[in-house]
């Protein structure tokens, strides 16, 4: 079983990254020219090789002991990540990958290699290795791979090829600057800059061919505050499947100052109560709860095992009646969008739960073969160093018809919960836990003083069952979703109110 | 293989491209992923990889690429690029590049025979495994066994002359079952890993430690929200370790961002704790010859009879603080710069038998299972979910779950109070089972 979480920002990276001096300068127009000089020299992608004649015979010869189902998976992805810590540039990293996955399923079995050369020898030998699962005689006849035509649901302006690295530094003094202009209190940032190009051709035995190019942004803005007596990090993160125009949709000092916001804020934190009590989530990322606590028990995998914590209550109530959930992999430039999945199959919008009622679990083709159950699009995978799992993509709670102001005006006693920083769920018990990153004391229908990161923890069944009031105030969060492999999501909800969840505190 | 001729080519290559100074790392890798489910194959990986990541310097100025594809073509372009982000950074007097060229002696790295095992035996054991675990009737179900290996080499070349490399295996066996009762259900998982295929331990053991994991936690009772005694077991204990780790950063006390920042050379918990970071011990799962860097490593005492006696450096955050390098430097893989990291943490052991720590207990939580985050390492706040078994006068009485348990990390750690000896030295983090006197414990 693998254990699942969230987090806000890529945190283990974060705890590793080392000490890297240095100011930024200005990048003189020899270092521009430079960029541009140098662009022509990228590989093509795909190389010649991979053609579509090529890759019938990969999946042909995965298939040729037996088996039921066989794909292949190129990619090849180029990223930058710049990094500014204590108002230095310190480092700029830069890097290309590429490698081609085969799989074979039989049954119940999975057999699964790569390589990271793209010819045709290395791509055969992937699909030997990966047909040693097929035991069952099968003998399945690929469909020869035609190209298949998927809807795009994401639309780019600057292609990130095109910006040079000045401008990618820019937005990051601007940031930097913002957020130290806004208290002296602020003692320091760490503004991290993240974009990624990853090209991608899947071919199935189903005759699919698929390929497109996923652009992603990921700006993750970190802010220390200090006053002598206490300290807080307090974060901010932009991402979108987008050209670099995202810079304008939100510009990165406002990103900076809501971070800068939050440290101020939290330096007045007292401890947390510890107890049971009512909990009022704020509208956007503390979507995550039930993204972990809902979302993670509702894909197909363990459902398909026997063991889910949903498994056989399909069409059953199981949550209150203003709780509709859904995955959504359509939203126009979300994180989570994918237009296809890396299976090809079309990425859709599945209602999960309807007024209570559990209307579908997300599938990948392993699971919807196992459970008879139509593909959802939800297959997903960090790279060609993995198999494809039933994962989220953009996941919310749908909105409702409480207003945000009356809703925690209804609240006598609890925690008012403005955002979270991640947590974790086990979806065979549902039992999960998160962190609150900012929250506050509600006394009497009133936000009070804010309380130090306290955990939240609960079953999956208790929350759905016991939200009793949904905003109309519907918002998102970007955020990084683990199991066993990592993949970028959005966690929505509108300002939602849930009765009785164990929190946490210092104070009895 | 030898890939000296490959690595000493692309250092050359970094240097004729423009850079004034530069190291190559590089990662050959080799794994093999079992997974079982009800005594069939689920899953079967396999796979090989390298890649590179060359760390280029114009003057100090620093810049980092990386890439998996070794025509020239491609490393012309990483290396170029690495270059352009270098130019793009100002000087800076702590980019240094190691010229030690000494390694630590460290055995145990490298079974070389465990490639040879057949994998037929490995899907064998890894069944035979899940079976064991599904041995007791009050285990329902399974949700799989798997084994998985993995054999890896580092090369670290660098323009001071330096040329280190070392092969290093791991394997491991681990299995997750599922007990039920009505409507009840919970879940127990253990795995085992180990350098030596032959050194792993016999399926019975790791089954019978899942499936008590899982049924042990059946029919809890819930407790009211009170401050008591909290006992960590290993598995717990392990979850405290990381958030004090993290705080020993050397970097994270330069920025200012840890709670231990100002406390070198202070007492920050009772004289019970000590912590050592151990980069050489033999057959560590995460012990090397050299770090990421190329730094031989070493032991380190970071807590001493409750007294923190050093940081963690790379060689960057150890020149800026005017040290020497702890050999600490960290990378996830050719991919990443070297950060900060610890090799293998352990609490040593005390004297205590674990039944002795627990017949001690008037009152209190033994807690087999943390979640959440552990300790912050900035504000030294601590909160987690916590489920485990609970004590009164001294007897283990029901399980408990759903909890919290929540303080500040000085107040915890001072009220360490007795440790047991029941070390598992094997584990990266490693605590025996210790007891904090009284902390605040969340219920109804």
């Amino acid at each position: 079983m693998e254990k699942t979480y969230v987090v806000d920002i890529p945190r283990r990276k974060f705890l590793k990254l080392g000490i890297k001096g240095g100011i930024i300068i200005a990048a003189s127009p020899y270092v521009i020219e430079y960029l541009t000089s140098c662009s022509g020299k990228h590989e093509i992608f795909p190389p010649p090789e991979i053609n579509r004649e090529m890759l019938d015979k990969v999946i042909a010869h995965a298939l040729k002991k037996g088996g039921d189902y066989a794909d292949v998976y190129v990619e090849s992805r180029t990223m930058r990540q710049i990094l500014m810590e204590e108002s230095k540039f310190k480092s700029g990293l830069y890097g290309v990958s590429q490698g081609a996955g085969v799989r074979v399923i039989s049954g119940n079995r999975t057999g699964y290699a790569y390589t990271e050369e793209l010819g045709y020898e290395k791509l055969i030998r992937a699909a030997e290795i990966a047909s040693y699962v097929a035991h069952n005689g099968n003998q399945v006849i690929p469909r020869p791979v035609a190209v298949t035509e998927r809807p795009s649901y994401i639309t780019v302006k600057v292609p990130l090829q095109e910006v040079a690295d000045e401008k990618r530094l820019e937005v990051m003094q601007r940031a930097d600057h913002a957020a130290l202009s806004y208290d002296s209190r602020i003692k320091m940032t760490i503004i991290e800059y993240n974009d990624e190009i990853r090209s991608r051709i899947i071919a199935t035995s189903e005759g699919v061919y698929c390929k497109n190019e996923l652009p992603l942004l990921f700006f993750i803005v970190q802010v220390m505050s200090d006053n002598g007596s206490s300290r807080h990090m307090a974060r901010e993160r932009l991402s979108y499947h987008s050209g670099f125009e995202m810079f304008e949709l939100v510009t990165p000092e406002e990103v900076a100052r809501n971070a800068a916001r939050e440290a101020i804020a939290m330096l007045e934190a007292r401890d947390a109560p510890a107890g049971v009590m009512d909990v009022v989530m704020q509208n956007g990322w503390g979507g995550v709860l039930v993204h972990e606590a809902v979302g993670h028990p509702l894909e197909a995998d363990n459902i398909a095992k026997g063991i889910g914590a949903f498994t056989g209550k399909l069409g059953r109530k199981v949550a209150s009646d203003c709780f509709t959930m859904i995955d959504d992999g359509t939203l126009s430039n979300f994180r989570g969008t994918i237009d296809f999945d890396d299976e090809g199959t079309p990425a859709q919008r599945n209602v999960l739960i309807e007024n209570g009622v559990l209307k579908g679990f997300m599938t990948d083709v392993l699971s919807a073969r196992q459970l008879a159950l139509p593909r959802t699009g939800n297959g997903r995978r960090e790279s060609f160093r993995y198999i494809p799992i039933p994962r989220m993509t953009n996941t919310y709670i749908e909105k409702g018809k409480d207003k945000p102001g009356d809703i925690l005006a209804s609240t006598k006693k609890g925690l008012y919960v403005q955002s979270l920083s991640g947590g974790s769920v086990n979806p065979i018990t549902g039992v999960f836990n998160f962190t609150c990153r900012e929250a506050y004391l509600i006394e009497n229908g009133e936000k009070t003083f804010p309380v130090k990161g306290a955990t939240l923890i609960g079953s999956c069944m208790d929350v759905i069952t016991n939200i009793d009031a949904v905003g109309d105030d519907l918002d998102f969060g970007p955020g990084i979703c683990g199991k066993g492999q990592s993949a970028e999501v959005t966690a929505g909800q509108p300002t939602v109110r849930i009765r009785g969840i164990n929190v946490g505190g210092t104070r009895g | 293989m030898n890939y000296t001729n490959l690595v000493e080519k692309l250092l050359k290559k970094c240097i004729k491209l423009g850079a004034d100074a530069a190291e190559v790392y590089f990662q050959s890798i080799r794994n093999l992923s079992i997974q079982i489910l009800n005594s069939e194959i689920e899953t079967i990986e396999e796979a090989s990889s390298q890649g590179v990541g060359f760390r280029v310097f114009t003057g100090n100025r620093m810049g980092f690429s990386h890439c998996n594809n070794f025509s020239d073509r491609s490393v012309e372009e990483a290396i170029l690029k690495a270059i352009e982000f270098a130019r793009l950074a100002s000087p800076d007097e702590y980019n240094v590049l190691t010229d030690d060229k000494t390694v630590s002696e460290v055995t145990g790295l490298y079974d070389k025979d465990m490639s040879a095992i057949p994998v037929d035996s490995k899907i064998k054991m890894a069944i035979e495994l899940e079976k064991a675990a599904l041995k007791d009737q009050r285990i329902t179900k399974s949700s799989g066994s798997s084994y998985r290996e993995k054999e890896m080499e580092i090369y670290i070349v660098n323009s001071n002359g330096i040329m280190k490399n070392y092969k290093t295996t791991s394997c491991s066996l681990g299995v997750s079952v599922v007990s039920e009762k009505g409507e009840q259900k919970t879940t127990g998982g253990e795995s085992c890993s180990r350098i030596y295929f032959e050194d792993l331990l016999p399926v019975e053991e790791i089954a019978a430690v899942a499936a008590r994991k899982a049924f042990e936690m059946l029919d809890p009772v819930m407790v009211n929200t009170q401050r008591g005694a909290v006992i960590f077991d290993s598995d717990a204990g392990r979850a405290l370790l990381g958030g004090i780790i993290t705080a020993v950063n050397g970097e994270r006390v330069l920025q200012g961002a840890s709670f231990l920042r100002n406390s070198l050379g202070e007492k920050i918990a009772s004289p019970f704790l000590t912590i050592i970071d151990d980069g050489t011990r033999p057959k560590g799962l995460a012990s090397c010859p050299f770090d990421g860097e190329g730094v031989p490593t070493r032991k380190n005492i970071i807590v001493e009879n409750g007294i923190l006696k050093s940081f963690l450096y790379n060689l960057k955050a150890a020149k800026r603080a005017g040290v020497k390098s702890t050999g600490n430097a960290s990378r996830s893989g050719f991919s990443s710069l070297p950060g900060i990291g610890a090799h293998n943490v352990y609490v040593p052991e005390g004297k205590n038998l674990k039944n002795e720590i627990i017949a001690a207990t008037r009152k209190g939580f033994l807690v087999k299972e943390i979640t959440g985050y552990g300790i912050d390492p900035v504000s030294g706040n601590f909160s987690g979910g916590a489920s485990g078994l609970w004590i009164e006068n001294g007897e283990i009485v029901h399980p408990v779950r759903g909890l919290t348990i929540a303080g500040r990390a000085d107040e915890i750690l001072n009220a360490i109070d007795m440790i047991g000896n029941d070390l598992d030295i094997n584990r990266t983090f490693a605590t025996p089972t210790f007891r904090v006197a009284e902390m605040q414990i969340g219920g109804k």
